[in-house]
């Protein structure tokens, strides 16, 4: 009630706009999952035994080992690295790697996604992060992209320009087509079309922001580094459709980090 | 001309001969299975016991994918030339490998006043110029995992990083591009919750306080995460 009485209006209207919504959000988030009755998958060790970590990392110490014919349930999976349950209930987590040489309850092998060459050839996700310069302006941009097939996949693409004269952002929906997805280096081009805002800075003399609809294409590479990561570049040619008499061309140019899963 | 005739007659006959087989493709099976059900009236009752149990569809398990931290972090940002104020700002992680992982921030504080704001009593931005908003998209490498232990029976996970990225910074009614990089700590009480130690420095190119120079404005932050 304090509170009330000796905050002015711009506070309270400050505590109402950002403190509530976080405060709210941190009690929720603080609170622990949903706890809910799950089955597990369990796998077999057909190995001489399979060993397991006190935490998810390679430094961390194995303290215990599950031997050939035991099982185990699969309770989560943290990157490479999955919590599993012995049937004595001791509970440890087992790297990828071991774990792709189980089996399931049917005896077939469990298959997994491992990160290596293979999953960048054939993924199902990819997510990235770039810099580059958009006509001049320096450029700052993250893409996810799903794959429908190992070659095709639609990209959805969000960056920020910051120039001179301008800012504004790019918001960009496509195909992208690999055309050898399991080389090391992959080229590819991109087709898809998108939206520009541009915010001319007030030192213009007229500073009018305008929004246009904007068609692209492009070339880029692919170039695997390691486990999940791969460099990616990229040049797109936007046409942007302006009311004006002449559409206008805009390029694009950007280099960066990108991860598959 | 006669072996064009015999052509012409060729594909006729061979038209026809199709047609026929289409019209029978419809007959026959009708008169198959007048026969057997003809057959069939006369043939005893089946003596097999058809189980009336319905097949169960096995469905395997999905495994809980748990990469992607979100959570909120507070502390002291040092805005180059406006003091040091309080930041807040929420964060998104997701685990790439044991090693690396990716992360997008959002923060704001408020800039204080230089001390030529102070001493002259003249501002050089507005009040609402002097809200400090930032994102970064980094990526962060895991150096010096470990562990930390609490006592003889408590240990729990942990992790030094670098981290690195590239952002932009609205401050002083102008947007810019920004460098971030700095270390930080986490670490894990239990699975599905972490706690952040961070220390970043946020470099960008500004000319508010006169000529262009970059500005390096050191933050200290401490925060929670929550695994999903």
């Amino acid at each position: 009630m304090e509170l009330s009485i000796t905050t002015t209006p711009s506070t309270r209207r400050w505590l109402n706009r950002y403190l509530l919504p976080v405060a709210a959000l941190l009690l929720a988030l603080t609170l622990p999952p949903r706890a809910q009755a799950r089955e597990y998958l369990q796998l077999f060790v057909v190995q001489p035994y399979l060993e397991l970590h006190t935490a998810p990392g390679r430094g961390y110490p194995v303290t215990q080992v599950v031997v050939r014919g035991e099982s185990v349930d699969v309770l989560m999976r943290r990157t490479d690295w999955f919590k599993v349950r012995t049937e004595r209930g001791i509970e440890g987590w087992a790297n990828e790697r071991d774990l792709a040489q189980t089996t399931l309850a049917d005896g077939s092998p469990f298959q997994i996604n491992l990160g290596d060459r293979d999953g960048f050839t054939s993924h199902r996700w990819e997510s990235g992060i770039f810099g580059g310069a958009y006509e001049g302006a320096t450029l700052i941009s993250a893409y996810q992209a799903l794959s429908l097939t190992d070659h095709l996949k639609v990209e959805l693409s969000a960056s920020q320009f910051l120039g001179n004269l301008s800012n504004g952002w790019l918001v960009d929906l496509g195909l992208s087509h690999v055309f050898m997805p399991e080389w090391r280096i992959s080229p590819f081009v991109t087709l898809g079309g998108g939206y520009e805002r541009v915010e001319p800075k007030a030192t213009l003399a007229l500073p009018v922001s305008s929004s246009n609809q904007t068609a692209y294409v492009g070339v880029g590479v692919r170039y695997y580094l390691a486990r999940r990561l791969f460099l990616r570049g990229e040049l797109r040619a936007h046409e942007i459709f302006t009311n004006q008499n002449a559409n206008e061309v805009k390029n694009e140019w950007k280099v960066g980090i990108a991860f598959f899963y | 001309m006669e072996s064009r005739h015999s052509v012409l007659l060729l594909s006729l006959v061979t038209l026809a001969l199709s047609g026929c087989a289409l019209f029978h493709r419809h007959a026959k099976p009708d008169d198959s299975a007048q026969a057997s059900s003809d057959s069939d009236s006369n043939a005893p009752p089946p003596t097999v016991i058809e189980p009336q149990v319905e097949r169960r569809t096995i469905k395997v398990p999905t495994i809980h994918p748990s990469n992607v931290e979100i959570g909120a972090y507070y502390g002291e940002l040092s805005i180059q030339d406006f003091g040091a104020q309080p930041v807040y700002g929420v964060r998104l992680d997701y685990h790439i490998s044991e090693d690396f992982f990716a992360e997008a921030i959002y923060g704001r504080a408020k800039a204080g006043f230089t001390s030529f704001e102070t001493l002259s009593n003249i501002q050089i931005i507005s009040d609402a110029e002097r809200r400090f908003t930032y994102y970064n998209l980094s990526l962060g490498y895991n150096l010096l995992p470990g562990e930390v232990f609490i006592g003889r029976n408590l240990a729990m996970t942990s992790s030094f990083y670098v981290i690195g990225g590239i952002g932009s910074v609205k401050f002083a009614g102008d947007q810019n591009f920004a460098v971030n990089f700095g270390a930080g700590f986490r670490v894990l009480p239990t699975d599905w919750l972490a706690v952040h130690i961070d220390v970043q420095d946020l470099v960008f190119r500004s000319a508010v306080t006169g000529e262009e120079q970059l500005k390096n404005n050191l933050q200290a932050t401490i925060g929670a995460t929550v695994f999903f």
